[in-house]
């Protein structure tokens, strides 16, 4: 701390304008001209990353089988230009959502995998009066009546009924009926969304609920949990978390020789580090899902090709988000956001990335609720889920305590 | 005699007086007024933090517990009884005072490290019962700030700028009552306190009382620093609003890397941080996952490794008397207390 103080000064004046130069930067457009630009805000760093690289892929791969095969033919072939940006948490979405807004033009913002970030960056692209397809799926994003928001999975309850109602079905078939059941939910907005749908359908089908646990998401010793679930005797235990306490969860009940079905609820449940970090204990773990690479066998095998594993559900949504934004611009002939928002409201399509939801279409109803679209069950077989439930849309049959049910 | 205008005052005028011009030279729907209100509302909070933070060397990683308590109160008191957030400001100032003196009574107790753990715990424990109370406060899904337009009276305006000079007048607030608490006998007293408490206790200051004092006053206007950012975002969750890394530690790191303890540090901290990982995350978010965060990551090392007094230290300081300035005592006052 002794040497010049003029040397300080200096670097203390290099700093602020190397501050002050930043900053003006920002008040340059950056957009090209006849492209047609969406942004895309997905969490790429923090907790949720891998989910928001997965679904930022299937949005480039998207674009990219747009713009070949002769990007949005009403505006002259125009190209469909992605901006990325990355939002790891609530606080950063309405700044970032911003930014994509009034720097680079954005005709439609597509993303933000996680519900609370989705919500927070509604809440700017409502404001703007910009439209934002989203699949996250807390019951939130559409029930605040917004014309702007536009949800192309199911909600998050449906997620949790179907999670329950599909695996009686299937317990069911198998010849075995189900009296009691557990609930394991991480307490953020997916988890407590999903288990209150588990919980309704439950008592709906008059089946007790020996077990409902939330805890903390980041969990380190799930033993406690994993004791409870054996203690509890129920039948069938649905976990609903992102990937880290989902691999805790299964390890523990698979080195307990716990045996009963473990139903998940997507997220952490069907992507490929599950496999990773399960190996062998992975087989046979079902779970909810909104949508499966086998659903849309084409759009699988490029994104395969491209990043070396196999596609996620979020990346398929997300894919199809795009394509919708697409098609509606396509319809309005148009990028401009207004006639976007209003060609998505009266969006009617079956073709196109669309088929990789279940039901194979994108409708919106008033509230901005893709309607059409149902959960699926998907199954670990070897390197990769496969859809087994309902049969309208499943590949292959389930196997429930290592019997096929037909 | 003292002169009313001395350099460091006329910096300050001159920064305001900018500030409030701002929005007349920039695209008034446009990210830089965006950006430039958060710079505005982050040296307002470090300011609130400083007072304690820098005043008494109190180190606080609680803050956001105040700010998330401000922010809940005012939001709650909207959304379920329409209650302007303009009184719920004042509301939520109340509760988090209240806070403050609950906190005070087990935690001045405790010095250095000891009172930084106990304090990032209450806001951790207060982020806990945000998530679980779901019947109350929403759980985990959070709040939004319901859209509808443009509504002056319930603080709620459709252009940015509005809530851009809302902010620079809470900045305004801030520095005053910083100013104000800093140059009176309780600011002497504060200073005497970090310099040596027993030391002050001996000299017949009541620590304890001058310490509480700091503790509600910043607790308050952190809460009200928490009501305005609710409303400028329309939308906080659990998670974020009582949020260690993304402001508990950031109103410290920006006080710390600005200055402890000075008026100008907190502004010049902001000033530097905030458009610095901004354009971080303008620039680098879209090309490699992390890397805008590992670029700030690494520059704000470096100014506390190039500069550990803050950015304030390289200001002249002519207004100091010369025993004052000379003292060695200013520097790494973190050490010191643990």
């Amino acid at each position: 701390m002794t040497s010049a103080p003029l040397d300080r000064r200096r670097a203390a004046g290099v700093m602020l304008a190397a501050g002050a130069v930043a900053f003006s930067l920002f008040a340059e457009p950056v957009r090209a001209a006849e492209d047609v630009v969406v942004g895309v805000i997905q969490p790429l760093s923090g907790p949720n990353a891998q989910f928001g690289i997965g679904a930022q892929r299937g949005t480039e791969l998207a674009a990219e089988m747009i713009n070949a095969a002769g990007g949005i033919k009403s505006l002259g072939g125009a190209k469909i230009k992605l901006v990325a940006a990355d939002v790891p948490t609530p606080n950063t979405a309405a700044s970032t959502t911003q930014r994509l807004i009034s720097q680079n033009g954005v005709s439609a913002v597509v993303g933000a995998f996680v519900s609370s970030t989705t919500l927070a960056a509604s809440e700017v692209t409502e404001r703007a009066q910009i439209p934002l397809v989203t699949f996250a799926f807390a019951d939130q994003i559409t029930g605040r009546g917004y014309d702007y928001i536009f949800q192309v999975s199911p909600k998050g309850t449906v997620f949790g009924e179907a999670q329950f109602d599909y695996a009686t079905a299937i317990a069911k078939k198998a010849g075995e009926k189900i009296d009691k059941v557990a609930i394991l939910y991480e307490d953020t907005a997916y988890g407590t969304a999903q288990a209150k749908g588990l919980r309704d359908a439950a008592k709906k089908a008059g089946v007790e609920v020996v077990l409902d646990e939330a805890y903390p998401l980041g969990i380190t010793d799930v033993s406690p949990l994993v004791n409870k679930l054996r203690a509890s005797g129920a039948q069938i235990a649905f976990p609903v978390s992102y990937l880290n306490d989902s691999l805790l969860i299964i390890r523990a009940l698979r080195q307990q020789q716990i045996d009963i079905p473990v139903i998940g609820g997507a997220a952490g449940y069907i992507i490929p580090d599950f496999k990773k970090g399960l190996g062998d204990y992975a087989e046979g773990v079902l779970s909810v899902a909104a949508a499966s690479g086998d659903l849309i066998p084409e759009l699988a095998a490029k994104y395969k090709e491209k990043y070396g594993s196999f596609i996620t559900h979020e990346a398929i949504i997300h894919a199809a988000a795009l394509d919708a934004v697409a098609q509606a611009m396509e319809k309005a002939k148009s990028s401009d956001p207004q006639k976007v928002r209003d060609a998505l409201a009266t969006l009617d399509t079956c073709t196109g990335l669309a088929k990789g939801v279940p039901g194979g279409c994108i409708k919106f109803d008033k509230t901005g609720l893709n309607t059409s679209a149902f959960p699926v069950f998907v199954q670990w077989r070897g390197e990769e889920p496969v859809t087994v439930y309902p049969p309208q849309a499943a590949k292959a049959d389930p196997i429930w305590r290592g019997q096929t049910v037909k | 005699m003292r002169t009313l205008f001395t350099p460091s005052r006329a910096a300050l005028l001159i920064f305001f007086v900018a500030a409030a011009l701002l929005p007349f030279f920039v695209d008034p729907r446009g990210h830089l007024l965006r950006v430039a209100a958060m710079v505005l509302l982050f040296a307002a909070m470090a300011q609130s933090w400083n007072i304690v933070g820098g005043l008494a060397n109190q180190i606080s990683l609680g803050h956001a517990g105040f700010f998330g308590l401000g922010a809940y109160t005012s939001t709650l008191l909207f959304l379920k009884l329409g209650i302007s957030p303009w009184i719920g400001m004042f509301a939520g100032a109340v509760v988090a005072g209240g806070a403050a003196v609950l906190l005070s009574i087990p935690t001045f107790r405790l010095k250095g490290h000891y009172f930084a753990l106990a304090t990032l715990a209450f806001a951790e424990v207060l982020r806990v019962i945000a998530n679980s109370w779901a019947d109350f406060t929403g759980g985990p899904v959070g709040l939004s700030i319901p859209f509808m337009g443009s509504q002056p009276a319930y603080f709620a305006f459709r252009a940015v700028s509005s809530y851009y000079w809302v902010i620079l007048g809470l900045l305004a607030a801030v520095c005053l009552a910083f100013h104000l608490l800093a140059s009176g006998a309780l600011g002497y007293r504060l200073r005497a306190v970090r310099e040596n408490e027993n030391a002050a206790e001996v000299a017949g200051v009541n620590t304890f009382r001058v310490k509480l004092i700091a503790s509600v006053i910043s607790a308050a206007l952190t809460a009200i620093c928490g009501t305005v950012f609710a409303q400028f975002t329309f939308f906080f969750d659990p998670d974020s609003i009582f949020s260690l890394a993304g402001l508990s530690v950031r109103m410290a790191m920006i006080a710390i890397v600005g200055g402890l303890g000075t008026l100008g540090g907190p502004i010049l901290g902001a000033l530097f941080l905030i458009p610095l990982e901004e354009t971080a995350n303008a620039f680098l978010s879209s090309k490699a996952a992390g890397l805008s965060q590992f670029v700030f990551g690494v520059i704000l090392i470096a100014a506390i490794l190039i500069q550990p007094r803050g950015l304030m230290a390289w200001w002249p300081k002519p207004r100091r008397r010369r025993a004052e300035a000379s003292r060695p005592a200013v520097a790494a006052p973190a050490a010191k207390g643990a």
